[in-house]
């Protein structure tokens, strides 16, 4: 790698108050990023949350801050590129991993929830692309978007796989129509993460709790993934999303789960 | 069977803990009557973790829909929340009578959203002890009838040392809901 590529340079991860976004904001740190914690909600626990990120940032040395923002309003999501621009005057790189979802079958889904699914997890990334975009382009940026395997594989709750499967089509599109401007374009398609978001899913789908531990991915095997796509050891890799699951989608001939769930 | 080796003083501290670790607060400020959302911060992915702490101290298993879910599934949708996220009447009088003498104002038309800000400290404490309560009168595997209480907050067999299963809280809920309904015939 690079001798301190990352060292001076700022990145945005949505979201990172908690799970594999924090994970994510700390592994930037390590590797020697300032950063930009940002979460949607006001006045809850993720405010607090999102500070202690940022207080165990600052101790690696690192700069941090705070940005309340829900990324579904252009507005805020405009606000929030304005303050990190007065900030830090620049933006490297933006990890794409807020998302907001109810855990229910499609067919369920009340209207305002299918607009909020759309809202947040499509528009609100598509918002945050452009908005960052002056900024990327200034720096040569790099975009990372967080997909799951939902996105690709069938679950009875997961409404919000179908728009992480067309976040996958904007990276691809993204990363064909940034590359003049040396704005590179990927996606980690993360496998099953046992952060807050899971103890929901596996409410909904108890098949869950008996993946093997050995199939189950941390947190921070995906926020390794995500500095690799920022760095410059990832020069080649271009509009692709790449699984990093623990093995658990390459099972197609071996249940995952079926031998434990028998032992039940 | 109602048990009296785990007391209501004893899952009031459980709670209190699950919540000031789940939400990262001080446990003094966990008052009984505090709202988890309204007054301690809670968000909705925070229920979920201080629900998972909960089912890990006393080796239960919380309730993983909504008393309303429930009622969808059993009488149809629409039949609790119509299609703008509203409550219907037939919800709010079933809610009325599972929450009567809480004081809390539940009314149709109230919107979803604001349901959440209603579970408060003490609301978690009775649906703990509500389940601990289900605790049959004999031990599955031996078929003994004396239960003991291990590491303060879980129940063993005292003949054989089988951890004691209770009944899930949504089988509890379901149970519950079919039982208005035979009595209200509010469906």
């Amino acid at each position: 790698m690079e001798k301190d590529f990352f060292t001076g340079k700022v990145a945005l991860v949505t979201g990172s108050s908690r799970g594999i976004g924090r994970a994510i904001a700390m592994a930037f740190a390590r590797a020697g990023s300032n950063l930009v914690i940002n979460h949607s909600k006001a006045g809850g626990s993720s405010r607090k949350k999102a500070e202690e990120v940022c207080r165990e940032i600052e101790r690696l040395g690192r700069k941090a801050f705070v940005v309340q923002a829900d990324i579904g309003l252009k507005s805020s999501v405009r606000e929030m590129i304005a303050l990190i621009s007065g900030w830090y005057g620049r933006l490297d790189f933006l990890v794409l991993n807020a998302a907001r979802a109810p855990f229910k079958p499609i067919e369920r889904l009340l209207e305002r929830e299918i607009r909020q699914l759309v809202e947040t997890n499509f528009i609100g990334n598509i918002f945050c692309i452009q908005e960052a975009l002056p900024l990327l382009g200034a720096s040569g940026g790099k975009i990372v978007f967080i997909s799951s395997l939902g996105g690709r594989f069938y679950n009875p709750a997961y409404p919000l796989g179908s728009m992480k499967a067309a976040m996958e089509v904007v990276v691809r599109d993204c990363a064909e129509s940034f590359a003049p401007r040396k704005i590179s374009v990927n996606g980690i398609c993360g496998g099953v993460v046992k952060t807050d978001s899971f103890k929901v899913l596996r409410q909904h789908m108890e098949e869950l709790e008996y993946i093997p531990e050995e199939l189950c991915v941390s947190p921070d095997a995906i926020a390794d993934v995500a500095v690799f796509l920022c760095g410059p050891a990832a020069r080649g890799i271009c509009g692709q999303t790449i699984v990093v699951d623990n093995g658990l989608s390459n099972r197609l001939y071996r249940p995952a789960w079926a031998g434990e769930q028998k032992s039940r | 069977m109602k048990q009296d080796l785990i007391l209501e003083q004893r899952v009031l501290e459980e709670v209190r803990k699950a919540i000031s670790e789940g939400i990262d607060i001080n446990p003094a400020s966990v008052k009984p009557e505090s709202s988890l959302m309204k007054d301690l911060g809670a968000e909705s992915l925070d229920f979920l973790d201080i629900n998972y702490r909960l089912e890990q101290t006393f080796g239960i298993k919380m309730a993983r829909r909504s008393v309303l879910d429930h009622m969808e599934e059993l009488f149809g949708e629409e039949t609790a929340i119509d299609s703008d996220g509203k409550l219907t009447d037939k919800a709010a009088e079933v809610l009325a009578i599972r929450y009567d003498g809480s004081g809390y104002k539940l009314n149709a038309g109230m919107d979803m959203d604001d349901l959440p800000a209603m579970v408060t400290v003490s609301s978690i404490v009775e649906g703990v002890m509500n389940l601990l309560d289900t605790l049959p009168e004999k031990c599955i595997n031996c078929g003994a009838q004396s239960w003991n209480l291990h590491e303060e907050t879980r129940i063993h067999c005292g003949s054989c040392g089988e951890v004691a299963t209770f009944t899930s809280g949504d089988d509890l809920i379901e149970i519950w809901l079919k039982q208005v309904q035979e009595n209200k015939k509010i469906f």
